[in-house]
């Protein structure tokens, strides 16, 4: 049985045992000086990946957005059955030109375009169904965005199915264009990608989307637990210890599964689940964020939990359950 | 006098890289669908670990590590995690050379491959460090950051379910577990 590995090591595009690349071709030779380029241990935080946001925020964290050219936002609606607010958005302006803009109703991309354009922000909102995306390259993507041209879409504190962002108009260059791709899926979440492009920038061509095929169903087919009308209604589980809360969710006939979360910067908020690290065994005295229940098998939780104790909850908005959820 | 201290992490990070480049392509080629995912992949990878370059380990342990830091990056990419990374037209061009080629050639070895890409991501990325990267086992832990003993089991079963996969599939096995393959010359 060893051998089956012969069998597919033909499939290999580039044949066992041969080199790719070569490190003295000129594309080797950018990379490496671009890399260098900055100091190492990396002068800006860069996440590296699109970060999970908790349960209320159906957001994910579009963290590199300061650093990144793109990044990609997915809030995969683990919570709320979703159900659209009005009225669909607000832009407002304050007087240094800083830009507010609040979204409630993703579908409506042209009113926003055109409330974002009256109010000097040389943006493009586009709307791509779910399973869609606007076709790339649109155009070319700027490299070099200003520290605070905008701020990552966050969640509107005690709304579901919202965002808003920060963009400062000050800092545009003449023919840039801020790119924004709504996505609203039918479970309420949504996905938003967010880029800075020069101009001209093509319009969006809806092309399939198989960006998300592959994000594995058990680690997104979770809901709040711990809310009114769920299996632990009543019972808060934040900030406790493994070694506290399973005896008591046992009690109640549950069974207990954990997702070790990686949490954001503080600043940031949020948090990502790496499926690939969790295998290590979690201890009693890990802490417990937030409890989750299995929206595919029945009577089955899932802690959110990291070994260390932080001294903010990173799965809620302003670092505690109670910033988000009222009781 | 030596060179300045400030240039021991960058000296050191050149080496690795032209020591390692060839083989890290490869990795990338033969798991991304398209030559501009692979030097996405490239890209993040040497930037994770200029980012990280005191942990990059010395000598034959750096490519295993880099392997491991790779493993990641395409696990996030194919969940559309994307960065956008300081890759250049050029480096796309210099990948796409590796693409010209079509691997799958030949009824038996698209047979092979579908049954290949049944598997789960985990099992798959064992056996190709077998099969493509020609790692030994220990060198595996040390890239995925397992036990040895955990490599053992797993590879085990990854090995099981392939054959599994294959008997499904139809594709015929010898008695030694070999097939001849079709369509490209070893």
């Amino acid at each position: 049985m060893k051998d089956v590995e012969a069998m597919f090591g033909p499939l290999a595009r580039v044949e066992p045992g041969a080199p790719g690349g070569r490190p003295s071709d000129a594309g080797a030779r950018a990379l490496l000086a671009s890399i260098t380029a900055e100091p190492p241990g990396g002068g800006a935080a860069v996440p590296t990946r699109a970060r999970r946001r908790g349960p209320r925020r159906l957001v994910l964290g579009l963290a590199a957005a300061a650093v990144a050219a793109a990044g990609i936002v997915v809030g995969p609606g683990l919570l709320d059955n979703g159900t659209l607010t009005t009225p669909s958005y607000a832009v407002t302006k304050d007087s240094h030109g800083v830009v507010w803009v609040k979204v409630r109703d993703f579908r409506d991309v042209a009113g926003l375009t055109k409330q974002l354009r009256d109010l000097g922000v040389p943006a493009i909102v586009d709307y791509a169904p779910p399973g869609q995306k606007c076709r790339e390259p649109r155009a070319t993507y700027v490299e070099d965005i200003p520290q605070g041209l905008y701020d990552p879409p966050t969640n509107i504190p005690g709304e579901k199915n919202s965002w808003q962002m920060r963009i400062d108009t000050r800092l545009f260059k003449p023919g840039q264009t801020f790119v924004w791709t709504l996505t609203a899926w039918p479970d309420g979440g949504s996905t938003t990608s967010t880029i800075l492009m020069e101009d001209p920038v093509k319009p969006c061509v809806l092309v399939p989307d198989d960006r998300m095929r592959s994000a594995p169903p058990e680690i997104v087919a979770y809901r709040l637990a711990t809310e009114k009308g769920r299996s632990l209604a009543g019972y808060r589980v934040d900030e406790k210890t493994v070694g506290e809360v399973v005896p008591e969710i046992e009690k109640r006939g549950l069974k207990v599964t954990y997702a070790i979360i990686e949490p954001n910067p503080r600043n940031l908020g949020g948090f990502a689940i790496d499926p690939h690290k969790q295998d290590i065994p979690v201890g009693k005295d890990w802490t417990v964020w937030e409890a989750q229940e299995s929206t595919r098998k029945s009577r089955l939780i899932r802690l959110l939990v990291t070994k260390e104790h932080l001294d903010w909850n990173p799965v809620y908005d302003g670092g505690s359950r109670d910033n988000v959820i009222k009781e | 006098m030596g060179p300045p201290v400030d240039d021991e992490p960058s000296a050191r990070f050149e080496a690795v890289y032209r020591e390692t480049y060839g083989r890290l392509t490869a990795y990338a080629a033969r798991r991304c669908d398209s030559p501009q995912d692979a030097a996405d992949v490239v890209a993040e990878v040497y930037t994770v670990a200029w980012r990280r370059v005191d942990d990059l380990p010395e000598g034959d342990e750096a490519v295993l590590w880099l392997y491991g830091v790779a493993r990641n990056v395409v696990a996030n990419h194919r969940r559309g995690e994307v960065r956008r990374q300081a890759r250049t037209a050029e480096l796309d061009a210099e990948l796409a050379d590796l693409y010209a080629a079509s691997p799958e050639s030949g009824v038996e070895l698209s047979a092979i491959g579908e049954a290949f890409r049944s598997l789960s991501d985990d099992d798959r990325e064992l056996l190709s460090l077998v099969a493509w990267e020609g790692l030994e086992r220990e060198e595996i832990a040390t890239a995925l950051g397992l036990s040895r003993n955990a490599v053992r089991i797993r590879l085990y079963r990854a090995r099981r379910r392939f054959s599994r996969a294959l008997a499904e599939a139809g594709v015929p096995l010898t008695s030694h577990g070999r097939l001849a393959p079709l369509g490209r010359s070893l």
